[in-house]
C-alpha cells in the first residue's frame, strides 16, 4: 500500500527548539559563577553527583525546566533559573530507584527557595513506584525564609495549610522504601531533618549539618565554626548520621552499597547474590580469639568477617554506641542485618545510646525483612551514676520490646557474656528462635563479681576472714558457672565449636529463606 | 613531625600504664590499659611513632574523649 502521508507545510520545530534552549538553560544551574565556587569548595553540582551516584546514562529527569523565568518585553525568553531541586528516575547497579538532590548554587540549596511540589513528587514517585530515594542534600530549610518573608511578603507557617506533604512523606518513606541521605555540604533546618529522617546516612568529612548554623548559634553565645557545631566528628558521635567519608565518590559507593543488601520496597525481599565462599569453611582461629582471662578483650570485627560470606559485612553506625556493631552481611549469598557485641567498649554493655542503636536497626531489620544474627556478649547495661542519669533502664527496655516485636527470622551466638536483663535481650522473647553458644560463653542474672558481695552479705560479713570468705564463695559458685551445667538442664540447647558458626549461620539463613515474606504496612517505623 | 593526641574511646579508670615516654610504638601497640565493668580495654597507639607523654596516672578516671597521651609521629 502506497505512503498517502503528505508532510506538513511546518512542523513543531520552533517549540522543540525553545525545549532546548529552556533545558541547557537549566543545565547551567545558578551560573558559572555559583558553578566555579562550587568546584572550588572541594564539592560537584547537583547534576555531577547524580551521574556518578547512577548507572551511567540511566538519570531520567523530571521537571528539568521548572524554574524562575524573565521574559523580554516581546514575550520571548530572556533567562530561566531552575528551581534548585533536581530529581527523577535513575538505576543504581540495574534497579530503579529515585533521586534527588539540592543545588547549592541556586540560592544554596534552600528549600524555601525551591518549587516544593519537585521534592514531593521525589518522596511520592517513591512511594508509590515502590523505588529507593537518594537524598543528595546540601541546603537549608529555614535559611532562605528570612529573604522569602520579603519576597512573598508573608511569613511561612511551617506544616501550614497545603505545606504537610514533605514532612509527610520524609518520613512515611521510613516505612515503604529504603530512604538513603546524603549530606555533601552544609546541611541545616529542613535539610538537616531529611538526612536525619533515613535509614541510611553519609556525609562528606568537609560537610556539616546542624538544626541551625554558626550565624544563628552565636546568638547563644556559641562562637562555633561549621565544623566545631555539626561536623562530622560530631554528628557520627552523636547518632544523627550513620557514616563519614573523605570524597563524595565514596559517599556514592557507601549509597549503592547499602541498597545492595535491601529490597526495592516492603514489598519485595531482599536480593540473593551468588556465594564463592564456602559455607562450611572452619576458621581456626575462632577456636583461640576468645582469651580464656575473663577480663582480656578480643576484637569482635574478626569474628564477623571469619564467619560471614568473605568481605560481605558492611557495617552502620560505627561511631555511636560503640558496644555493639551493627550492620549488613551474607551468609551463603543471603543478606542478614548483624549485631555483635564489641567487648571494647564497656565490656559491650548496652548504654543508653546502644540501646537507641538497637531500636533504629531492629526496626530496619523487621521492616525489609532482614532475618537478624546477633553475635552475644553483653555483661548487662551500663552501670553507675551517668548511665543512670541518661535513663539506660528506659532505653534498654525500648530496645529489649524492639526486639520483641521482630518476627523476622533471628539466631543469636553467644560468644561470651549474657547477664542480666541486657542479657536477657539476646533473642526475642515468645517464640522460637535459633541460639548456639560458643565453649567461651558465660552467663547469669548477675556477674558474679560484685554480686557475691550483695546476695552473701551476712555471711562475709560475720566471717573471721571477709576477704577468705568472699574468695571461697566465689570459688565455690564459679564451680557451678560451667555452661555444661545449664546445657544439663536444657536452659541453653547447644554448645558449640566456634569453627561450627559460619556452617550453622549459613544453614540458618538457608532455612530463614522462606519463612522471609513480604508484609507492607505491617510496621511503621519511626527514624 | 606532627603531635597525635591519643585519646580514651571511653569513660573509665586508668588501670596499668604499659608504654614509658620516649618509647618507640608501632601501630596498635597497647599504651595503657584502661579499666571499664570490670574488663581491661587497652588504649592503643593509632600509628607508629615515638610515645611523647603520659597525661594520666593509673587509678585515674578518664572521660570519653579525654587526651591520655601524645605521640610524636
Amino acid at each position: 500500500m502506497p505512503d498517502t502521508h503528505t508532510p506538513p507545510a511546518s512542523n513543531w520545530q520552533p517549540e522543540l527548539d525553545e525545549l532546548r534552549r529552556r533545558e541547557a538553560m537549566a543545565r547551567e544551574m545558578g551560573g558559572a559563577d555559583k558553578v566555579r565556587r562550587q568546584h572550588e569548595g572541594g564539592r560537584l553540582t547537583v547534576r555531577e553527583r547524580v551521574d556518578r551516584l547512577a548507572d551511567p546514562g540511566s538519570f531520567h529527569e523530571i521537571g528539568a525546566i521548572a524554574g524562575r523565568a524573565e521574559y523580554e518585553p516581546d514575550g520571548t525568553l530572556r533567562q530561566l533559573v531552575p528551581s534548585n531541586c533536581v530529581f527523577g528516575r535513575a538505576e543504581i547497579d540495574g534497579r530503579p530507584v529515585v533521586v534527588v538532590g539540592d543545588d547549592f548554587t541556586v540560592r544554596g540549596g534552600s528549600a524555601d527557595a525551591t518549587i516544593r511540589e519537585k521534592p514531593l513528587m521525589a518522596e511520592r514517585m517513591a512511594n508509590e513506584y515502590r523505588l529507593p530515594i537518594i537524598r543528595v542534600i546540601e541546603g537549608s530549610g529555614g535559611g532562605g525564609s528570612v529573604k522569602t518573608i520579603e519576597t512573598t511578603g508573608r511569613a511561612n507557617l511551617p506544616g501550614g495549610v497545603g505545606g504537610t506533604g514533605l514532612f509527610h512523606y520524609t518520613t512515611l518513606n521510613l516505612s515503604a522504601v529504603p530512604v538513603v541521605g546524603l549530606g555533601l555540604g552544609s546541611v541545616a533546618g529542613l535539610g538537616a531533618a531529611r538526612l536525619a529522617a533515613s535509614h541510611y546516612s553519609v556525609m562528606t568529612k568537609s560537610a556539616a549539618m546542624f538544626v541551625a548554623g554558626p550565624p544563628v548559634v552565636k546568638r547563644l553565645g556559641q562562637d562555633l565554626t561549621k565544623q566545631e557545631l555539626g561536623g562530622w566528628e560530631i554528628q557520627t558521635r552523636s547518632g544523627a548520621v550513620d557514616h563519614a567519608v573523605e570524597t563524595e565518590e565514596e559517599a556514592f559507593d557507601c549509597a549503592r552499597r547499602f541498597l545492595s543488601y535491601l529490597p526495592s520496597s516492603v514489598h519485595g525481599l531482599p536480593p540473593d547474590t551468588a556465594c564463592q565462599d564456602d559455607p562450611g569453611r572452619r576458621e581456626e582461629k575462632l577456636f583461640s580469639i576468645v582469651p580464656r582471662d575473663k577480663r582480656r578483650v578480643y576484637q569482635m570485627r574478626q569474628i564477623i568477617e571469619a564467619v560471614v560470606d568473605q568481605g560481605s559485612f558492611f557495617e552502620q553506625g560505627k561511631m555511636f554506641g560503640r558496644s555493639l556493631i551493627t550492620g549488613f552481611a551474607r551468609f551463603g549469598g543471603r543478606a542478614v542485618a548483624l549485631m555483635a557485641s564489641d567487648p571494647y567498649f564497656y565490656g559491650g554493655s548496652w548504654t543508653a545510646e546502644t540501646c537507641q542503636k538497637v531500636v533504629r536497626f531492629l526496626d530496619m531489620a523487621e521492616t525489609f525483612r532482614l532475618p537478624v544474627v546477633y553475635l552475644v556478649d553483653c555483661p548487662g547495661f551500663m552501670i553507675g551514676l551517668e548511665a543512670e542519669r541518661a535513663a539506660t533502664i528506659r532505653h534498654g527496655v525500648r530496645a529489649m520490646a524492639a526486639m520483641n516485636q521482630t518476627t523476622v527470622p533471628w539466631c543469636s551466638i553467644i560468644i561470651r557474656n549474657a547477664f542480666g536483663v541486657a542479657g536477657a535481650a539476646h533473642t526475642p522473647a515468645g517464640r522460637l528462635s535459633l541460639r548456639y553458644a560458643w565453649l567461651s560463653a558465660r552467663w547469669g542474672s548477675l556477674p558474679l563479681e560484685g554480686g557475691i558481695e550483695a546476695a552473701y552479705r551476712a555471711e562475709i560479713e560475720a566471717a573471721p576472714d571477709p576477704a577468705a570468705k568472699l574468695a571461697e564463695i566465689e570459688h565455690r559458685l564459679g564451680l557451678l558457672r560451667s555452661p555444661f551445667r545449664t546445657a544439663e538442664t536444657f536452659w541453653v540447647e547447644e554448645i558449640i565449636d566456634p569453627r561450627e558458626t559460619r556452617r550453622l549461620l549459613c544453614e540458618f539463613t538457608q532455612l530463614a529463606g522462606p519463612l522471609r515474606a513480604a508484609q507492607p504496612g505491617r510496621f511503621q517505623m519511626r527514624p | 613531625m606532627a603531635e597525635v593526641k591519643i585519646a580514651a574511646e571511653i569513660a573509665a579508670s586508668v588501670w596499668q600504664i604499659q608504654a614509658r615516654p620516649g618509647d618507640t610504638l608501632a601501630e596498635g601497640d597497647t599504651v595503657l590499659l584502661l579499666e571499664s565493668m570490670k574488663m581491661e580495654i587497652p588504649v592503643t597507639a593509632p600509628r607508629a611513632g615515638r610515645l611523647a607523654a603520659i597525661l594520666v596516672a593509673e587509678g585515674e578516671a578518664v572521660e570519653e574523649g579525654q587526651t591520655v597521651a601524645l605521640l610524636e609521629a
